[in-house]
Protein backbone atom coordinates (compact mmCIF):
# COMPACT_ATOMS: atom_id res chain seq x y z
CA UNK A 1 0.00 0.00 0.00
CA UNK A 2 1.43 3.34 -0.96
CA UNK A 3 2.67 5.50 1.72
CA UNK A 4 0.71 8.87 1.63
CA UNK A 5 2.65 11.03 4.69
CA UNK A 6 5.27 13.23 2.41
CA UNK A 7 2.28 13.89 0.39
CA UNK A 8 -0.29 14.54 3.26
CA UNK A 9 2.98 17.03 4.23
CA UNK A 10 2.80 18.88 0.74
CA UNK A 11 -0.59 18.95 0.73
CA UNK A 12 0.00 21.09 4.62
CA UNK A 13 1.76 23.41 2.98
CA UNK A 14 -0.43 23.74 -0.30
CA UNK A 15 2.31 22.21 -2.63
CA UNK A 16 0.26 19.19 -3.65
CA UNK A 17 -0.93 19.22 -7.61
CA UNK A 18 -1.63 16.17 -7.56
CA UNK A 19 -5.48 15.11 -7.94
CA UNK A 20 -5.60 11.82 -7.24
CA UNK A 21 -3.36 11.84 -4.03
CA UNK A 22 -5.53 14.64 -3.22
CA UNK A 23 -8.51 12.51 -3.83
CA UNK A 24 -6.99 9.20 -1.42
CA UNK A 25 -5.99 11.63 1.09
CA UNK A 26 -10.08 12.78 1.26
CA UNK A 27 -11.49 9.06 1.48
CA UNK A 28 -8.75 7.68 4.38
CA UNK A 29 -9.80 8.34 7.61
CA UNK A 30 -6.09 7.60 8.95
CA UNK A 31 -4.66 9.90 6.25
CA UNK A 32 -7.25 13.03 7.33
CA UNK A 33 -5.83 12.48 11.16
CA UNK A 34 -2.12 12.69 9.90
CA UNK A 35 -3.23 16.22 7.99
CA UNK A 36 -4.94 17.19 11.36
CA UNK A 37 -1.58 16.63 13.52
CA UNK A 38 0.53 18.24 10.85
CA UNK A 39 -1.86 20.92 11.17
CA UNK A 40 -1.29 21.15 14.65
CA UNK A 41 2.33 21.42 14.76
CA UNK A 42 2.21 24.47 12.81
CA UNK A 43 -0.42 25.80 14.85
CA UNK A 44 1.87 25.42 18.17
CA UNK A 45 4.88 26.68 16.38
CA UNK A 46 2.36 29.51 15.46
CA UNK A 47 1.33 29.62 18.97
CA UNK A 48 -2.28 29.79 17.66
CA UNK A 49 -3.04 27.18 19.91
CA UNK A 50 -2.84 28.68 23.33
CA UNK A 51 -5.33 27.75 26.49
CA UNK A 52 -6.89 25.75 23.75
CA UNK A 53 -8.24 21.85 25.23
CA UNK A 54 -5.83 19.76 22.16
CA UNK A 55 -7.88 16.51 23.23
CA UNK A 56 -10.28 17.62 21.42
CA UNK A 57 -11.27 17.64 17.61
CA UNK A 58 -14.32 18.76 16.29
CA UNK A 59 -14.34 17.67 12.66
CA UNK A 60 -16.44 14.26 13.07
CA UNK A 61 -18.85 15.99 15.47
CA UNK A 62 -18.92 18.61 12.50
CA UNK A 63 -19.54 16.09 9.94
CA UNK A 64 -21.69 14.09 11.64
CA UNK A 65 -24.32 16.94 12.37
CA UNK A 66 -23.38 17.92 8.56
CA UNK A 67 -25.12 14.60 7.69
CA UNK A 68 -27.94 14.58 10.09
CA UNK A 69 -29.44 17.96 8.65
CA UNK A 70 -28.85 17.05 4.95
CA UNK A 71 -30.73 13.68 5.76
CA UNK A 72 -33.44 15.61 7.22
CA UNK A 73 -33.47 18.33 4.19
CA UNK A 74 -32.58 21.40 6.63
CA UNK A 75 -29.58 21.65 4.18
CA UNK A 76 -29.92 21.27 0.89
CA UNK A 77 -27.14 18.70 -0.75
CA UNK A 78 -23.93 21.46 -2.39
CA UNK A 79 -23.99 20.83 -5.90
CA UNK A 80 -23.65 22.80 -9.17
CA UNK A 81 -26.19 25.22 -9.97
CA UNK A 82 -28.94 23.99 -12.34
CA UNK A 83 -29.38 24.94 -15.81
CA UNK A 84 -32.05 27.38 -15.62
CA UNK A 85 -35.48 25.98 -16.73
CA UNK A 86 -35.65 27.66 -20.59
CA UNK A 87 -38.76 29.16 -21.57
CA UNK A 88 -40.77 27.55 -24.21
CA UNK A 89 -41.57 29.49 -27.13
CA UNK A 90 -44.38 28.52 -28.98
CA UNK A 91 -43.29 27.28 -32.21
CA UNK A 92 -45.41 29.91 -34.73
CA UNK A 93 -44.11 32.62 -32.69
CA UNK A 94 -40.53 31.19 -32.76
CA UNK A 95 -41.04 30.99 -36.90
CA UNK A 96 -42.00 34.36 -36.73
CA UNK A 97 -39.17 35.81 -34.86
CA UNK A 98 -36.77 33.38 -37.13
CA UNK A 99 -38.94 35.44 -40.24
CA UNK A 100 -37.93 38.66 -38.78
CA UNK A 101 -34.14 38.11 -37.95
CA UNK A 102 -33.77 37.12 -41.28
CA UNK A 103 -35.65 40.29 -42.99
CA UNK A 104 -33.63 42.38 -41.32
CA UNK A 105 -29.96 40.77 -42.01
CA UNK A 106 -31.21 40.72 -45.48
CA UNK A 107 -31.72 43.99 -45.71
CA UNK A 108 -27.80 44.57 -44.19
CA UNK A 109 -27.05 42.82 -46.60
CA UNK A 110 -28.14 44.26 -49.62
CA UNK A 111 -27.32 47.73 -48.23
CA UNK A 112 -23.86 46.84 -47.57
CA UNK A 113 -23.51 45.35 -51.26
CA UNK A 114 -25.14 48.56 -52.73
CA UNK A 115 -22.64 50.88 -50.10
CA UNK A 116 -19.70 48.71 -51.42
CA UNK A 117 -20.63 49.54 -54.83
CA UNK A 118 -20.50 52.90 -54.63
CA UNK A 119 -17.51 52.76 -52.38
CA UNK A 120 -15.86 51.03 -55.25
CA UNK A 121 -16.51 53.64 -57.55
CA UNK A 122 -15.88 56.39 -54.81
CA UNK A 123 -11.92 55.64 -53.64
CA UNK A 124 -12.85 58.39 -50.37
CA UNK A 125 -15.73 56.05 -49.18
CA UNK A 126 -14.08 53.22 -46.48
CA UNK A 127 -16.56 50.01 -47.20
CA UNK A 128 -18.90 49.50 -43.88
CA UNK A 129 -18.31 46.13 -43.70
CA UNK A 130 -14.82 45.53 -44.15
CA UNK A 131 -13.88 41.47 -43.77
CA UNK A 132 -10.33 42.49 -44.36
CA UNK A 133 -8.86 43.00 -40.48
CA UNK A 134 -7.13 46.75 -40.63
CA UNK A 135 -4.17 45.16 -38.49
CA UNK A 136 -3.66 41.92 -40.18
CA UNK A 137 -4.46 38.31 -40.67
CA UNK A 138 -7.24 37.24 -38.40
CA UNK A 139 -7.36 34.18 -37.03
CA UNK A 140 -10.39 32.57 -35.65
CA UNK A 141 -10.83 32.49 -31.80
CA UNK A 142 -12.08 29.04 -31.28
CA UNK A 143 -9.33 27.92 -33.15
CA UNK A 144 -6.37 29.26 -31.13
CA UNK A 145 -4.78 26.90 -29.09
CA UNK A 146 -5.00 27.62 -24.97
CA UNK A 147 -2.07 29.25 -24.46
CA UNK A 148 0.55 26.78 -22.37
CA UNK A 149 1.03 28.41 -19.36
CA UNK A 150 4.46 28.38 -18.11
CA UNK A 151 6.17 28.05 -14.44
CA UNK A 152 7.26 31.46 -14.13
CA UNK A 153 3.55 32.54 -15.81
CA UNK A 154 1.94 30.50 -12.88
CA UNK A 155 4.47 31.94 -10.74
CA UNK A 156 4.00 35.26 -11.78
CA UNK A 157 -0.02 34.89 -10.97
CA UNK A 158 0.25 33.47 -7.70
CA UNK A 159 2.63 36.47 -6.73
CA UNK A 160 -0.15 38.60 -8.24
CA UNK A 161 -2.94 36.68 -6.31
CA UNK A 162 -0.78 37.12 -2.97
CA UNK A 163 -0.15 41.00 -3.51
CA UNK A 164 -3.81 41.08 -3.89
CA UNK A 165 -5.05 39.04 -0.73
CA UNK A 166 -2.58 41.44 1.31
CA UNK A 167 -3.71 44.69 -0.18
CA UNK A 168 -7.49 43.11 0.54
CA UNK A 169 -6.09 42.47 4.09
CA UNK A 170 -4.70 45.36 4.50
CA UNK A 171 -8.28 47.31 3.74
CA UNK A 172 -9.61 45.45 6.13
CA UNK A 173 -7.57 46.75 8.72
CA UNK A 174 -7.91 50.37 7.37
CA UNK A 175 -11.52 50.25 7.46
CA UNK A 176 -13.71 51.85 10.19
CA UNK B 1 -0.84 26.52 -5.72
CA UNK B 2 -0.62 28.80 -2.64
CA UNK B 3 -3.44 28.69 0.13
CA UNK B 4 -6.27 30.65 -1.06
CA UNK B 5 -5.99 28.12 -4.23
CA UNK B 6 -6.06 24.91 -2.39
CA UNK B 7 -8.75 26.40 -0.39
CA UNK B 8 -10.99 27.47 -3.30
CA UNK B 9 -9.77 23.81 -4.91
CA UNK B 10 -11.62 22.17 -1.80
CA UNK B 11 -14.55 24.34 -1.81
CA UNK B 12 -15.24 22.88 -5.62
CA UNK B 13 -14.95 19.86 -4.46
CA UNK B 14 -17.23 20.15 -2.04
CA UNK B 15 -19.59 22.09 -4.37
CA UNK B 16 -19.20 19.19 -6.52
CA UNK B 17 -20.58 16.82 -4.16
CA UNK B 18 -17.15 15.48 -2.13
CA UNK B 19 -18.22 16.17 1.60
CA UNK B 20 -15.13 14.50 2.89
CA UNK B 21 -13.23 17.78 1.40
CA UNK B 22 -15.02 20.10 3.90
CA UNK B 23 -13.70 17.76 6.54
CA UNK B 24 -10.49 18.83 5.50
CA UNK B 25 -11.30 22.55 5.88
CA UNK B 26 -12.73 21.60 9.63
CA UNK B 27 -9.24 20.03 10.40
CA UNK B 28 -7.25 23.13 8.88
CA UNK B 29 -8.99 25.86 10.63
CA UNK B 30 -10.69 24.20 13.61
CA UNK B 31 -7.56 25.54 15.45
CA UNK B 32 -7.83 29.06 14.14
CA UNK B 33 -11.56 29.34 14.80
CA UNK B 34 -11.09 28.19 18.74
CA UNK B 35 -8.62 30.86 18.98
CA UNK B 36 -10.92 33.77 17.63
CA UNK B 37 -13.64 32.19 20.26
CA UNK B 38 -11.55 32.43 23.05
CA UNK B 39 -11.49 35.94 22.97
CA UNK B 40 -15.74 36.22 23.17
CA UNK B 41 -16.10 32.66 24.59
CA UNK B 42 -15.44 33.17 28.12
CA UNK B 43 -16.77 29.37 29.22
CA UNK B 44 -13.66 26.76 27.82
CA UNK B 45 -15.98 24.24 28.01
CA UNK B 46 -18.38 25.69 25.28
CA UNK B 47 -15.78 26.61 22.08
CA UNK B 48 -16.07 23.51 20.94
CA UNK B 49 -19.97 24.15 20.62
CA UNK B 50 -19.35 26.87 19.41
CA UNK B 51 -16.68 25.95 16.81
CA UNK B 52 -19.17 23.23 15.47
CA UNK B 53 -21.90 25.70 14.92
CA UNK B 54 -19.39 27.87 13.31
CA UNK B 55 -18.30 25.25 10.94
CA UNK B 56 -21.96 24.27 10.19
CA UNK B 57 -23.05 27.84 9.43
CA UNK B 58 -19.78 27.74 6.95
CA UNK B 59 -20.85 24.44 5.20
CA UNK B 60 -24.68 26.11 5.02
CA UNK B 61 -23.47 29.11 3.64
CA UNK B 62 -20.73 27.66 1.18
CA UNK B 63 -23.57 28.10 -2.20
CA UNK B 64 -22.86 31.64 -1.25
CA UNK B 65 -19.04 31.60 -1.21
CA UNK B 66 -18.38 33.44 -4.35
CA UNK B 67 -14.06 33.31 -4.03
CA UNK B 68 -13.87 37.58 -3.95
CA UNK B 69 -12.39 37.63 -0.11
CA UNK B 70 -9.59 34.43 1.29
CA UNK B 71 -12.14 32.02 2.33
CA UNK B 72 -10.17 32.34 5.89
CA UNK B 73 -11.61 35.97 5.74
CA UNK B 74 -15.13 34.63 4.82
CA UNK B 75 -14.73 32.10 7.57
CA UNK B 76 -13.22 34.59 10.27
CA UNK B 77 -16.60 37.06 9.34
CA UNK B 78 -18.56 33.84 10.22
CA UNK B 79 -16.88 32.95 13.46
CA UNK B 80 -17.31 36.40 15.01
CA UNK B 81 -20.70 37.06 14.09
CA UNK B 82 -21.56 33.55 15.63
CA UNK B 83 -19.70 34.31 18.96
CA UNK B 84 -21.97 37.63 19.08
CA UNK B 85 -24.80 35.25 18.76
CA UNK B 86 -23.69 33.24 21.37
CA UNK B 87 -22.82 36.14 23.71
CA UNK B 88 -26.74 37.27 23.06
CA UNK B 89 -27.75 34.45 23.49
CA UNK B 90 -26.07 34.13 26.63
CA UNK B 91 -26.96 37.99 28.01
CA UNK B 92 -23.81 39.22 27.61
CA UNK B 93 -22.37 42.33 25.46
CA UNK B 94 -20.22 41.64 22.78
CA UNK B 95 -16.64 43.25 23.16
CA UNK B 96 -16.68 46.88 22.47
CA UNK B 97 -14.14 46.93 19.74
CA UNK B 98 -13.59 44.24 17.47
CA UNK B 99 -10.52 42.38 16.16
CA UNK B 100 -9.47 41.74 12.45
CA UNK B 101 -8.20 38.53 11.15
CA UNK B 102 -4.79 39.41 11.28
CA UNK B 103 -4.85 40.75 15.10
CA UNK B 104 -6.96 37.40 15.93
CA UNK B 105 -4.63 35.38 14.72
CA UNK B 106 -2.11 36.94 17.17
CA UNK B 107 -4.10 37.33 19.50
CA UNK B 108 -3.35 35.42 23.08
CA UNK B 109 -6.56 34.01 24.16
CA UNK B 110 -5.33 32.20 27.24
CA UNK B 111 -6.81 35.28 29.23
CA UNK B 112 -10.12 34.15 28.33
CA UNK B 113 -10.20 31.39 30.28
CA UNK B 114 -10.45 32.29 33.84
CA UNK B 115 -13.91 31.38 34.31
CA UNK B 116 -13.22 27.61 34.16
CA UNK B 117 -9.71 26.85 33.56
CA UNK B 118 -9.78 23.04 32.83
CA UNK B 119 -6.66 21.93 34.45
CA UNK B 120 -6.22 18.71 32.73
CA UNK B 121 -7.01 20.89 29.84
CA UNK B 122 -4.20 22.77 30.25
CA UNK B 123 -1.33 20.68 31.39
CA UNK B 124 -2.34 18.44 28.28
CA UNK B 125 -1.56 21.07 25.87
CA UNK B 126 1.20 22.50 27.93
CA UNK B 127 2.71 18.81 27.56
CA UNK B 128 1.61 19.07 23.61
CA UNK B 129 3.87 21.96 23.09
CA UNK B 130 6.83 21.13 25.06
CA UNK B 131 7.15 17.72 23.05
CA UNK B 132 6.81 19.61 19.86
CA UNK B 133 9.27 22.22 20.88
CA UNK B 134 11.82 19.95 22.13
CA UNK B 135 11.59 17.58 18.93
CA UNK B 136 11.61 20.63 16.82
CA UNK B 137 14.88 21.98 18.87
CA UNK B 138 16.43 18.35 18.74
CA UNK B 139 16.27 18.44 15.22
CA UNK B 140 19.18 18.61 12.50
CA UNK B 141 19.87 22.33 11.44
CA UNK B 142 18.36 21.73 7.68
CA UNK B 143 15.16 20.03 9.04
CA UNK B 144 14.79 23.07 11.31
CA UNK B 145 15.25 25.36 9.57
CA UNK B 146 13.30 24.14 6.72
CA UNK B 147 10.42 23.89 9.04
CA UNK B 148 11.25 27.11 10.35
CA UNK B 149 10.82 28.91 7.40
CA UNK B 150 7.75 26.83 6.39
CA UNK B 151 5.87 27.81 9.48
CA UNK B 152 6.71 30.34 10.67
CA UNK B 153 7.85 32.80 7.86
CA UNK B 154 5.18 31.13 5.59
CA UNK B 155 7.69 30.56 3.00
CA UNK B 156 6.98 28.57 -0.38
CA UNK B 157 9.00 25.34 -1.09
CA UNK B 158 10.45 27.77 -4.32
CA UNK B 159 11.18 30.42 -1.20
CA UNK B 160 13.30 27.99 1.08
CA UNK B 161 15.50 26.21 -1.92
CA UNK B 162 16.85 29.88 -2.85
CA UNK B 163 17.69 30.24 0.89
CA UNK B 164 18.89 27.55 1.57
CA UNK B 165 20.32 26.76 -2.13
CA UNK B 166 19.42 23.56 -2.88
CA UNK B 167 16.94 21.44 -4.86
CA UNK B 168 13.19 21.98 -4.23
CA UNK B 169 12.70 18.04 -3.64
CA UNK B 170 15.42 18.70 -1.07
CA UNK B 171 12.93 20.71 0.86
CA UNK B 172 9.83 19.20 0.46
CA UNK B 173 11.53 15.98 1.68
CA UNK B 174 13.25 17.93 4.98
CA UNK B 175 9.83 19.65 5.92
CA UNK B 176 8.60 15.95 5.61
CA UNK B 177 11.40 14.89 7.74
CA UNK B 178 10.81 17.32 10.47
CA UNK B 179 7.43 16.80 10.69
CA UNK B 180 7.42 13.17 11.00
CA UNK B 181 9.89 12.87 13.53
CA UNK B 182 7.72 15.53 15.69
CA UNK B 183 4.59 12.92 14.72
CA UNK B 184 6.26 10.36 16.18
CA UNK B 185 6.08 11.49 20.06
CA UNK B 186 2.90 14.08 18.85
CA UNK B 187 0.69 11.06 18.03
CA UNK B 188 1.00 8.80 21.20
CA UNK B 189 -0.31 11.82 23.00
CA UNK B 190 -3.31 12.33 21.27
CA UNK B 191 -4.36 9.28 20.33
CA UNK B 192 -4.40 8.53 24.09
Amino acid sequence: MKEYSQDISTLIDNELHDDMVIKHILDDTESQKQFSRYQLIGDVMRDESEGLDLRIDITDSVMAAIVNETQDNKIAPIATPEKAESNVVPFMKRFGQYAIAASVAGVVVVSSLMINQNAATDPSVTPVLNTVPFGGAAAPVSLQATPVQTKSDIKERNEHLEALLKDHQLQLQVQP
Amino acid sequence: MNERELDLQLIQRIQNGEQQAFALLVRKYQTRVANILTRYVRSSGDIPDVSQEVFIKVYKSLPNFRGDSAFYTWLFRITVNTAKNYLTSQSRRPPASDIDAEEADSYDGSGALKDDANPEAILHSQEVKQVILKVIGDLPDELKSAITLRELEGMSYDEIAQIESCPIGTVRSRIFRAREAIDKQLKPLLEN
